[in-house]
């Protein structure tokens, strides 16, 4: 019986997975001939964008933070919004005399943000500009890791950092940083824990999805807009299925 | 040479990702293939960590040469950083040297952030009314103030039952739904990201 309950599971998971996918693909293909889509607005996002043109501006830098988020795991997920929000980033301040600057937790997201930033210079023909010591690897455990981003963040000429990553309660730590440097704090993470405090220490908090939603508002392009637009169906989904479910609990019929 | 590796890298990328997720959805038929690949991401991982290591002492290496006041940090953190791993070397990960070095030096200091970290949140929260004066502002900081008081027996007074009560209320159905509701929208955006990079629109490791 477990197994046949384990095989139609799988079936049902493969089946959301899937569903997943036939919205993004529909989406990204009739989507390509609409004019333009509108978004709600999110204010962090506005403030991302103004602040990338005041950093060039003002000769200072972008700190991105990508956490300590192993990409062999869930936590991986938030980390590759991360790279996302670099990518945007180094792009939209590639005439600064400062390139940004990324920190991380885990090796293999160093790397993946050396790469990032080293394809996306090779894609503007500016390689020369690529240092891989702006990609740092500060610390790989928790405290570690705030410890060792928060001189980046004070001594680096920072002008806003954006926190997009797995990040712990430690983030009270470096927004504090960010703080006292007189930099706008913009942060998004996948932890419940981080979310609650970061409402309480980050300029901009960016709580439950909206940091997903991170490259379809920074123009990442129309999969980002396609993938975005099939999270808003699957979310009115599942809160209608939420909600008969709740319904039908109540009403005696499921045990 | 240079556009073909971009490719190639994608091509192997994608079919890396559909195997290890099929291996999931039919572990008789790709479960074996997901092991061997899951074991070479851990091994590649474990040699990224060590250039993440050498990449961390560059930095400071680079660092410490400049005359600014923090290249001391960085001089004490390459030095830190050799005695340990001659340490770790001679005695073993577990060896009484290595849990020494843990023990004195690692964890205080890392009790003492988690001490900075209390403080921290304790001005947050004060300051959190003229960063955004809102009314739901006045409700989060009510409600941390009554989870506090019914968390810790009060002087005089002893545990307050009414508190304790709306605590466990609070903890037990507002917060957990707010937190589900959360978690949801988490796992639709990473189940994006993820099939994004299935698709090869997103390619964070230069293709």
């Amino acid at each position: 019986m477990e197994q046949v309950l384990s095989v139609i599971n799988n079936y049902l998971s493969l089946l959301f997975v899937l569903l997943c996918l036939g919205l993004i693909l529909f989406y990204f293909l009739s989507d390509h001939n609409r004019p333009k889509i509108s978004l709600r607005d999110i204010q962090a996002f506005r403030h991302i964008r103004r602040e990338v043109d005041l950093a060039v501006e003002a000769g200072k830098r972008l700190h991105i933070s990508l956490g300590r988020g192993n990409i062999n795991g869930l936590q991986g997920g938030a980390a590759f919004i991360g790279l996302t929000i670099l990518d945007r980033c180094a792009r939209a301040s590639s005439n600064s005399d400062r390139p940004p600057m990324t920190t991380s937790g885990d090796g293999v997201l160093n790397i993946l943000s050396q790469d990032t930033l080293q394809s996306t210079y090779h894609s503007l023909g500016t390689e020369q500009r690529y240092d891989p010591l702006n990609a740092r690897l500060t610390g790989l455990n928790p405290m570690a890791y705030a410890a060792g981003s928060m001189p980046t963040i004070h001594d680096e000429h920072v002008s806003a950092n954006f926190f997009a990553g797995h990040l712990g309660t430690e983030i009270a730590l470096l927004t504090e940083a960010g703080e006292r440097s007189r930099s706008l704090t913009v942060a998004g993470t996948d932890s419940i824990h981080a979310q609650a405090v970061l409402y309480a220490t980050s300029d901009e908090p960016l709580l439950g999805e909206e940091l997903y939603a991170a490259g379809a508002y920074l123009g990442a392009g129309p999969a980002h807009l396609a993938s975005l637009r099939m999270q808003d169906i699957l979310r009115w989904v599942l809160v209608v299925a939420i909600i008969l479910g709740a319904i039908i609990k109540l009403s005696g019929i499921l045990p | 040479m240079k556009k073909i590796l971009p490719t190639s890298n994608a091509i192997i990328a994608i079919i890396s990702g559909l195997l290890v997720l099929l291996g999931y959805f039919f572990p008789g038929v790709f479960g074996n293939i997901q092991s061997v690949l899951i074991g070479w991401a851990i091994i590649l991982a474990a040699f990224a960590l060590l250039l993440g290591i050498f990449n961390l002492a560059m930095v400071h290496w680079k660092k410490a040469g400049t005359d600014g006041p923090s290249s001391i940090y960085s001089i004490v953190l390459l030095i830190s950083l050799i005695i340990t791993i001659i340490a770790v070397s001679i005695s073993g990960p577990t060896g009484s040297l290595s849990l020494w070095i843990f023990n004195t030096f690692q964890v205080p200091v890392e009790i003492s952030l988690l001490a900075v970290l209390a403080v921290v949140l304790v001005f947050a929260a004060a300051r959190l009314l003229t960063r955004r004066p809102k009314w739901y502002t006045v409700l989060f900081l009510i409600t941390v103030l009554v989870v506090l008081l019914g968390s810790v027996p009060l002087f005089f007074l002893g545990e307050v039952a009414p508190l304790v009560a709306l605590r466990g209320w609070l903890t037990q159905v507002p917060a957990v739904a707010g937190a589900r509701g959360l978690l949801l929208g988490v796992a639709l955006g990473t189940v994006a990201t993820g099939l994004r990079i299935l698709m090869g629109v997103d390619r964070p490791y230069g293709g």
